[in-house]
């Protein structure tokens, strides 16, 4: 802008310069013409009176240049026929016939005539009046005048310093005035566009720079909210999440995926160079071709549910979103609940497979009167151990849905562990195992009838897996924030194999011996569930063939 | 113009992955078919090995296109015609996983295969494959030296195998024409390995300009 004023006027000032010049130039030189021409018409006139009254006599005078040293005109008399009488300048019989010459034509036909003509080099014009004496005859006067060319080039120095020193000053002054003109725009604060003190003619723009400026701010502030919304729902999802385009470019994606897919930045880039797993391509391929996908990826032994749907603008797939789900642990707990339903019906049919058999065969009259009785102590045992296989998967059930409120109550842990000690004495005599019971009173808030059923299913344990003449330690004490109740056995062990899943429902280390150790298979799991009823931790220590000791840690009251 | 062709690069590297992705896939599935005698497997196997020759077809094509059409240099050109050396790579090790499908079922498995060192090679090589495909993806030149160098495990696994073999047929321990075929299955395992060789050194050409064997220069540079 500043450029462009700058050259404007600059521009303005040199054609205004020259037209004044040419137009001066023009004006003057139309003036002299003028005034020459009058003063030939009378020099004409005057030379005319005298030739008429003295007639070529006149002429004698001329003869002698130096004598009118005022007379620089040419003056020529021609006569009648066209032929030069007298010249000024010239000897007159040199002279050829002058009767075509424009101002003699005109001046023997009208008695006065005048005619202009340029030099070759056009650096000159003469310029003649004629005029008709009495007798015929005619009387010429010229003089030179210089054009307008030999006018401009004698000037030309006078001009052109004139032209260079308005040049510089324009030069000086274009610059200050555009300078001038451009400043207030330049100190325009586009900040705040209205409390600006400028040209009038620009506070229309500054207006409307500020109502778009606002309409910006708040367009920002709602995409940034929404942004930052849609940051906070998806980076707070576990799972994966990806936006991709319709060329499987990775758009958009949250931390998880980040985690799940160990994506590394650039991440514009095809999404397939973070998986390449064929369920992953299946979904995306199926997903961009318009159809909603689902499948189930295996990836570092994890198990992921993959769901693509694709993204539509009219009919076209414009992209798809892919949620990552990290299914495994529902996986592992899918697989343990169909374990736990094969073991339920198995560990349900084996007694009743029996009880049957044995009905059948009463029922069929085979057997010997003598037997019945051992028969119905089958029947009798069988149905003892369904039910309390039974009752222990209701207890199970009961703790696991917590949906039986409990009394909690104050429970001296070192009492409770005398009475179950009590209870289990004969059992321990039958298997030659003794009871030790070491420590402290100990009390915690719990629920009797859980507590004390997790410390028989431990102590009963701890008997049946003992070897002949072993011990039972049941130690009760207190350290910093926690109440101990310690179970030890002298027994065969479990190997670390087994020690992570001997509390899972039904889960036993040696399945084939179930039968002659007796249990159902859900003792540990009771207690685990009761311990996490009571928030107790348990831990399990066990050295095969030395002994298991399990430890429950409850918080102090 | 330049739009569409990047479009076009990138719809390649796209293409390459899908099949690199889908070797891995033919020579895991022959290996799993070899060793579980799994039969999804052998169709899975079979399967991807169609789908990598129609890619291969694809790919060509798309090279062609982006030659004819967009005149690559540099990089790019390099990038293209490393594309158009890889796939018929890829196309011979899903080949060769179909061979592998092929002969199995006649190749003494019980037994033999445990005791020779075929297992370790098969991982070897699904390794190598992979790797090479890792090293195409991120375009890193460390992986793609590792592939190189991870052949000579595949080798000396193939020697080691052969011995082996040649021992059981001499003390006439098991079918020798099986046994044979097992040799075959290891001979294949073994080209499996110079195809991703092969591959990882396009990879190294596509990112440095200079391929291994044509060139005397070191593949790292000095740092």
């Amino acid at each position: 802008m500043h450029k462009k004023i700058f050259r404007s006027s600059l521009l303005t000032v040199c054609l205004v310069l020259i037209a004044t010049i040419a137009l001066i130039m023009g004006f003057l030189f139309h003036f002299f013409e003028k005034q020459i021409q009058a003063e030939l018409a009378n020099e004409a006139g005057f030379l005319a009176q005298a030739v008429e009254n003295e007639g070529i006599g006149y002429f004698d005078g001329f003869d002698d240049k130096n004598s009118r040293p005022s007379r620089n005109n040419r003056v020529t008399w021609i006569g009648k026929d066209g032929t030069v009488l007298f010249d000024s300048r010239v000897d007159a019989s040199e002279l050829d016939n002058h009767a075509d010459r424009d101002e003699i034509k005109t001046a023997m036909k009208d008695g006065k005539g005048m005619s202009t003509r340029y030099s070759k080099t056009l650096t000159e014009k003469t310029v003649n009046y004629a005029i008709r004496l009495s007798d015929g005859s005619v009387l010429r006067v010229s003089t030179e005048q210089y054009t307008v060319i030999t006018i401009l080039m004698g000037m030309l120095q006078p001009i052109l310093i004139t032209i260079s020193v308005a040049l510089i000053l324009t030069l000086a002054l274009s610059a200050r005035v555009s300078k001038a003109i451009i400043e207030p725009v330049n100190r325009l604060d586009l900040d705040v566009p209205e409390n600006n003190d400028t040209y009038e003619e620009l506070t229309p723009l500054l207006r409307k720079i500020a109502n778009q400026k606002e309409t910006i701010e708040e367009q920002l502030a709602d995409a940034r909210k929404n942004q930052k919304e849609f940051n906070l729902i998806t980076e707070n999802m576990s799972e994966g999440f990806l936006v991709i385009d319709a060329d499987a470019n990775l758009l958009t994606y949250n931390s998880a995926a980040l985690n799940l897919l160990e994506i590394t930045p650039p991440a514009d880039r095809s999404v397939l160079l973070f998986c390449r797993a064929k369920e992953f391509r299946g979904v995306i391929s199926d997903a961009l071709s318009g159809i909603r996908a689902e499948d189930i990826m295996a990836r570092d032994e994890h198990s992921y549910s993959l769901i693509a749907n694709p993204v539509f603008e009219g009919e076209t797939v414009i992209g798809a979103v892919v949620v990552i789900l990290d299914i495994t642990e529902r996986e592992k707990r899918d697989t343990l609940r169909r374990e736990f339903t094969a073991n339920v019906s198995h560990e349900l049919k084996t007694p009743l497979t029996s009880i049957s058999g044995f009905a059948e065969l009463m029922k069929a009259g085979d057997v010997p009167e003598k037997d019945v009785v051992d028969f119905s102590e089958s029947i009798y045992d069988e149905a003892q151990r369904l039910i309390t296989l039974v009752n222990d998967i209701i207890k199970i059930s009961e703790l696991d849905g917590q949906s039986i409120p409990f009394e909690s109550e104050p429970v001296d842990l070192y009492e409770l562990s005398k009475e179950v000690i009590g209870r289990l004495e004969n059992e321990a005599e039958k298997r030659q195992v003794t009871f030790h019971l070491i420590g402290d009173r100990a009390e915690i808030m719990g629920v009797y009838k859980i507590l004390e059923e997790m410390l028989y299913n431990l102590c009963d344990n701890a008997i049946k897996y003992n070897k002949e003449n072993g011990t039972v330690d049941v130690l009760v004490n207190q350290t910093g924030d926690s109440v101990n109740v310690i179970v030890r056995d002298t027994g065969m062990g479990i190997s670390p194999a087994h020690q992570g899943r001997v509390f899972e429902r039904f889960y036993r280390v040696d399945k084939s011996h179930s039968k002659k150790v007796g249990g159902t298979g859900l003792g540990l799991a009771i207690v685990k569930h009761g311990a996490m009823y009571h928030h107790a931790k348990i831990s399990l220590e066990s050295t095969v063939d030395v002994g298991t000791a399990i430890t429950i840690a409850f918080a102090k009251i | 113009m330049r739009n569409k062709f990047d479009r076009q690069l990138s719809q390649l590297n796209t293409e390459l992955i899908t099949m690199g992705a889908l070797c891995e896939e033919a020579i895991t599935n022959a290996v799993r078919y070899l060793t579980d005698n799994d039969e999804d497997s052998r169709i899975m196997c079979l399967d991807a090995d169609t789908q990598i020759d129609k890619k291969e077809r694809d790919i060509e094509t798309l090279c062609l296109k982006l030659i004819l059409q967009q005149q690559p240099v540099a990089k790019d050109l390099r990038i293209v015609s490393a594309a158009l050396k890889m796939i018929s790579d890829m196309e011979r090790i899903g080949d060769q996983a179909s061979d592998i499908v092929e002969i199995a079922p006649y190749a003494a498995r019980k037994g033999t295969l445990g005791e020779t060192h075929i297992r370790e090679m098969a991982e070897a090589a699904i390794k190598m494959v992979s790797e090479s495909i890792d090293s195409f993806v991120k375009m890193n030149l460390d992986i793609a030296c590792l592939v190189i160098e991870h052949d000579n495990i595949v080798d000396d696994l193939f020697d080691k195998v052969k011995r082996e073999l040649i021992k059981s047929i001499a003390e006439g321990q098991d079918d020798a024409e099986a046994l044979m075929d097992l040799f075959m299955i290891a001979k294949y395992f073994e080209r499996i390995g110079d195809h991703a060789e092969n591959i990882a050194e396009w990879v190294i050409y596509s990112i440095t300009g200079a391929h291994r064997k044509n060139s005397e220069k070191p593949l790292r540079k000095e740092e």
